[in-house]
C-alpha cells in the first residue's frame, strides 16, 4: 500500500477511486496518458490541484477517440462549460462511465447527453438528423435521412410528444441489451 | 448503507468528479460524527471499522491484481477496434472458457497429481513421439491417465497424517465439477436478467442501429466500413418498413413448407446417419486394432468423428440456399440447432459405447481405454481447427480475392466456433474422470487457438457487414453449455459412478464393486468415531434420504410457481403503465392545443378591442361625427360575431 508515486496525495488517490470505477494503478495509467497529451500543459505534481485544461483538439487526437463520429460531443458532454476543453477530472469521468464496470443507466444517462445536440433535455428530429448524419456520413439522402428520423420516434417516443425523453430513450436501451457492451471504450 | 453500498451510491451518480467528491467528503463527515457519537458508547465499532477499511484495501488491491494478470488485454482491445463487439464476445468466451480450465487444472494438480507424484513407481515403457497423437504406450503408465492412481492410503513417515487417495480423488473431481455447475448457474442467471426482453414490447429495430453505434471500433478502415455498412442496413430496414408485407399465394406457401420439411428430414436423417456410422465404426474398431498392428491405427476413430464435424455443418449452412427465411434470425437459430443436435448427439453415442461396451468388455483398466479414446478424439479435433484456421481459412481468401470475385472476402462465423468450443469443452468434462490431465491438455489448446485464430482474423476476414445480436446470443451459448453439454456430462458421470464395476487392477477405485462404494466405507469408518457422527447423520437423513428430496422439491416447486405469478402481474403492470404514459402524452398533447387556441382568441380580443379604440379615435379626431356614430358598434359587434364562430 506504500505509495511510490508523487502525483497525487494519498487523500486524492482514494478519492478518485472512490469516485471512479478504477484501481489506483489504472488511475495513473490513465494520469500518464493525460500528461502524454500535452506534456508541456499538465505538470507532473497535481498535489496542488492545479487548474489545467487540455484542449479538445488533442483529447480528439486521441487513439481511442479519433475515429469516432461523435467525438466531439463526447469531449463537450464531459467537459466543465461545453467547449471540450478538459481537465484531468473530466478525463478520469469520461473513460470511467466509458469502461466496462459502469452501469447500464449511467451509461444511458450520457448517452441520452451525447446524442441530445442541443442540449435541451430532449432529443428532438434535428438532434436525430446530427446523429444519423454523423453515423452514415452523408450515405444516405436527405429524405431517406428524415425517414429514419421519423421511424426512431414512431418507435421510441412513448408519451407522443415529437421529441424523446430522457425516459423514453432509458425504455428504448432496456430492449437493446447489446447497448452495454457497445457503449465501452477500452483504455 | 454500508461503505460499500455507499461508494457505489457515489459512484453510480451521473454527476461530475467535482461534485462526487464533495457528496463523499461529506458523507464521509456525518459517518465519522455518528461514529464519534457511538464511539463514546461502544468502542467495539471502532474495530469493526478499521476491520472493514482494510477489508476494503485488500479488495482494491486483490482486483488490482487480478486485472493486471487480465489476459490479452492490449490483442482484445486491437481486435475490438477492427472487428467490432460481436466478434469480441467469442475470444471473450474462449478466455472464459480458460478460466474453468485453469481452475480444474490447479484442483487436480495440488490435490490428486502431486499425491501420486510422492508414490509413483517407475515407468518401463518406451518413449516414442507418437505418443503425443495416440495417447497410448509410455502416457499409459503416468499421471495423465486414471489407470496409474494408487488406491492406497498414503502415509510419510510413522506418524504421518494420512492421504487417502481414492477419497481425494472422488472429492477433487467432484468439487471441480460443482464448482463449474455454480458458476454456469450464476453466469447463466446474471447474462439473463441482463439480457432477456420483456416480449410483449415491440423491439424497434431501426432505434437500435441507431443508437447501438459500436464505441470499441477505433481503427480509421474499420470505422468507415461500419458506417458503408450501417447505412446499407438502415435502407434495407427502411426498404422493409416501406414494402407492403407480401401475401404468398397459397403454392407458394406450400412450397415453402415443403422445402422446410424436406431441409428437416435431410437434416435429421444425416445427423442420425452419421451417428450410426460412427457407432459402428466404434464397434468394428476394436477388431480393426486387433488386426492392424500399426499404432497409428486408433487415429482412425477420431479422424471420421473430426471429418463428420468439420464436413456437415458446411452442408447445413448450404441448406441456405433452398430455404428462405423470413427473418434473417430465423435462419441463424434454425442452423444453430441443426449444428448442436449433431455434435451432442455424435457425443452421445460414443458415451454409450463408452459406457455399455467398454466398461463392460472385461478389458483390463477399460477407464484409461476411455481417458485415451477422449484424448485422442480432443487432439484431433484441435488439429482439425488448425489446419482449418491456417489453410482452410486461407484458401477460401484466395478463392474469394483471386480466383471468383463475386464470392467476396469471408466473414468470421461465430456461432460455428463457438459450437467447436462447447463441443471440446463438453469432451474435457466428460473426460475429467479418466484422464486428470486433461484440463492442463484443454489449457494449452486454447491458449494456441486463441493466437491462431487471431492471427486468421487478421489476415483472412473482413469486419462483419450485419448487426449481431451479441448479448442474446452469448445468453444462448451459455446456456447451451449448462444445458446439453454440463447436465449430459452430470449424467455420464452418474451412471459411471453408480453403476459400472471399476476394473480390477488399476486406478484408485480397483476391487471395488462400484465407484460410489468408496463413499460408502468411508461413511462407515467414520460411524466408528465419535467425533464425526454429523457428517454420518448429515449423508444418512438429508443426502440419503428420499424424503429430504421430495419435500426440497415441493419447495422449490412452490417457490418456482409463485415467482412465475408475480412475473406475470409485473407484465400487466408493465403494460398498464405504458398505456397510462401514452394517455398522459395525449392528454398533454390536448392540454397544449387548448392553451394555444385560448391564447389566439385572446389575442384575437385584444386586437379587436385595439380596431375599437382607433375608430374612437378617429371619431374624435374627425371632424364628420353623426355619420359614424352607430358605424363602430357594428363594427364591433360584427368583429365579435366573426370571432365567436371560430372559437
Amino acid at each position: 500500500m506504500g505509495s511510490k508515486q508523487t502525483v497525487f496525495t494519498h487523500e486524492q488517490l482514494e478519492a478518485y477511486q472512490d469516485c471512479t470505477f478504477f484501481t489506483r494503478k489504472e488511475i495513473m495509467r490513465l494520469f500518464h496518458r493525460y500528461q502524454d497529451l500535452a506534456p508541456q500543459l499538465v505538470p507532473l505534481d497535481y498535489t496542488t490541484c492545479p487548474d489545467v485544461k487540455v484542449p479538445y483538439e488533442l483529447i480528439g487526437s486521441m487513439p481511442e477517440l479519433k475515429d469516432n463520429p461523435f467525438r466531439q460531443r463526447i469531449a463537450q458532454v464531459f467537459s466543465n462549460n461545453g467547449d471540450g476543453h478538459m481537465t484531468l477530472d473530466n478525463f478520469l469521468d469520461m473513460f470511467s462511465v466509458m469502461s466496462e464496470m459502469a452501469p447500464r443507466d449511467l451509461k444511458a444517462y450520457y448517452a441520452f447527453k451525447i446524442y441530445d445536440f442541443n442540449n435541451d433535455d430532449y432529443i428532438c428530429a434535428w438532434d436525430l438528423e446530427q446523429t444519423v448524419t454523423k453515423l452514415t456520413r452523408g450515405e444516405l439522402s436527405a429524405e431517406e435521412v428524415s425517414l429514419v428520423c421519423e421511424k426512431v420516434l414512431d418507435e421510441a417516443d412513448g408519451d407522443h410528444d415529437g421529441r424523446l425523453s430522457l425516459e423514453d430513450f432509458q425504455n428504448m436501451i432496456l430492449r437493446a441489451p447489446d447497448f452495454l457492451s457497445t457503449f465501452h471504450i477500452r483504455i | 448503507m454500508t461503505s460499500r453500498d455507499r461508494i457505489k451510491a457515489i459512484r453510480n451518480q451521473p454527476r461530475t468528479m467535482e461534485e462526487k467528491r464533495n457528496l463523499r467528503k461529506i458523507v464521509d463527515k456525518e459517518k465519522s460524527k455518528q461514529s464519534h457519537h457511538i464511539l463514546q458508547f461502544n468502542c467495539c465499532v471502532q474495530c469493526l471499522h478499521s476491520i472493514s477499511q482494510t477489508y476494503r484495501r485488500s479488495k482494491s488491491s486483490l482486483s488490482e491484481i487480478l486485472s493486471s494478470i487480465s489476459l490479452w488485454q492490449k490483442t482484445l482491445k486491437i481486435i475490438g477496434g477492427k472487428f467490432g463487439t460481436s466478434i469480441l464476445s467469442y475470444f471473450n468466451f474462449l478466455r472464459w472458457l480458460l478460466k474453468f480450465n485453469i481452475f480444474s487444472f490447479i484442483l487436480n494438480f495440488s490435490f490428486i497429481v502431486i499425491p501420486q507424484f510422492t508414490m509413483a513407481e517407475k515407468n518401463t515403457l518406451q518413449f516414442t513421439g507418437l505418443e503425443f497423437f495416440t495417447g497410448v504406450g509410455y502416457f499409459r503408465d503416468t499421471v495423465m491417465y486414471y489407470g496409474f492412481y494408487t488406491n492406497s492410503t498414503i502415509q510419510h513417515g510413522n506418524s504421518g497424517a494420512s492421504y487417502n487417495m481414492q477419497l481425494a480423488y472422488i472429492f477433487t473431481i467432484g468439487a471441480c465439477l460443482t464448482t463449474c455447475f455454480f458458476s454456469l448457474l450464476f453466469s447463466m442467471a446474471r447474462y439473463f436478467r441482463n439480457n432477456f426482453i420483456n416480449p410483449h414490447i415491440h423491439s424497434g429495430g431501426i432505434t437500435k442501429l441507431i443508437f447501438c453505434w459500436d464505441f470499441t471500433v477505433t481503427h480509421e478502415k474499420a470505422v468507415k466500413l461500419k458506417q458503408k455498412n450501417l447505412s446499407t442496413e438502415i435502407r434495407e430496414n427502411l426498404s422493409e418498413l416501406l414494402q407492403e408485407k407480401v401475401k404468398l399465394t397459397f403454392n407458394q406457401q406450400l412450397t415453402r413448407f415443403s422445402a422446410y420439411v424436406v431441409a428437416w428430414v435431410v437434416s435429421t436423417g444425416v445427423a442420425i446417419t452419421c451417428c450410426v456410422a460412427v457407432y459402428y465404426l466404434a464397434e468394428y474398431n476394436l477388431e480393426f486394432l486387433k488386426t492392424h498392428k500399426n499404432p497409428g491405427a486408433v487415429l482412425l476413430l477420431p479422424f471420421v468423428v473430426s471429418c463428420i464435424n468439420l464436413a456437415v455443418p458446411r452442408i447445413y449452412s448450404m441448406f441456405r440456399l433452398v430455404e428462405r427465411y423470413e427473418m434473417p434470425r430465423h435462419e441463424v437459430y434454425v442452423l444453430l440447432i441443426r449444428n448442436i443436435f449433431l455434435k451432442i448427439s455424435i457425443i452421445g453415442i460414443l458415451c454409450y459405447y463408452w459406457l455399455n461396451t467398454v466398461a463392460l468388455s472385461g478389458e483390463e483398466c477399460w477407464e484409461t481405454l476411455i481417458g485415451q479414446e477422449i484424448y485422442r478424439l480432443l487432439l484431433m479435433d484441435f488439429v482439425f481447427s488448425l489446419a482449418d484456421s491456417f489453410l482452410g481459412e486461407f484458401l477460401r481468401r484466395l478463392i474469394g480475392m483471386q480466383l471468383i470475385k463475386s464470392l467476396g472476402v469471408q466473414e468470421f462465423d461465430i456461432a460455428r466456433n463457438v459450437l467447436e468450443l462447447i463441443y471440446a469443452q463438453t469432451l474435457v468434462w466428460i473426460g475429467i474422470f479418466f484422464c486428470p490431465l486433461l484440463p492442463f491438455i484443454q489449457m494449452i489448446m486454447l491458449f494456441i487457438m486463441f493466437y491462431a485464430k487471431n492471427v486468421s482474423l487478421m489476415m483472412n476476414f473482413q469486419p462483419p457487414s450485419k448487426a449481431w445480436r451479441a448479448s442474446q446470443m452469448m445468453t444462448f451459448f451459455i446456456f447451451l453449455l449448462f444445458f446439453p453439454s454440463f447436465t449430459g456430462v452430470l449424467c455420464t458421470l452418474a451412471i459411471t459412478i453408480w453403476r459400472l464395476k471399476p476394473s480390477a487392477d488399476c486406478g484408485p477405485f480397483r476391487g471395488l464393486p462400484f465407484f460410489i462404494h468408496s463413499i460408502y466405507s468411508w461413511i462407515d469408518t467414520l460411524s466408528t468415531r465419535p467425533g464425526y457422527l454429523w457428517v454420518v447423520w448429515i449423508y444418512q437423513n438429508l443426502i440419503g434420504s428420499v424424503h429430504f428430496f421430495f419435500i426440497l422439491t415441493l419447495i422449490v416447486l412452490i417457490i418456482t410457481y409463485l415467482y412465475w405469478q408475480i412475473t406475470e402481474g409485473r407484465k400487466i403492470m408493465i403494460r398498464l403503465l405504458h398505456e397510462q404514459i401514452i394517455n398522459e402524452g395525449k392528454d398533454k398533447m390536448f392540454l397544449i392545443e387548448k392553451l394555444i387556441k385560448l391564447q389566439d382568441m385572446e389575442k384575437k380580443a385584444n386586437s379587436s378591442s385595439l380596431v375599437l379604440e382607433r375608430r374612437e379615435v378617429e371619431q374624435q379626431g374627425s371632424l364628420h361625427l353623426g355619420e359614424h356614430d352607430s358605424s363602430p358598434d357594428l363594427r364591433f359587434r360584427r368583429s365579435v360575431q366573426e370571432d365567436n364562430p371560430r372559437a
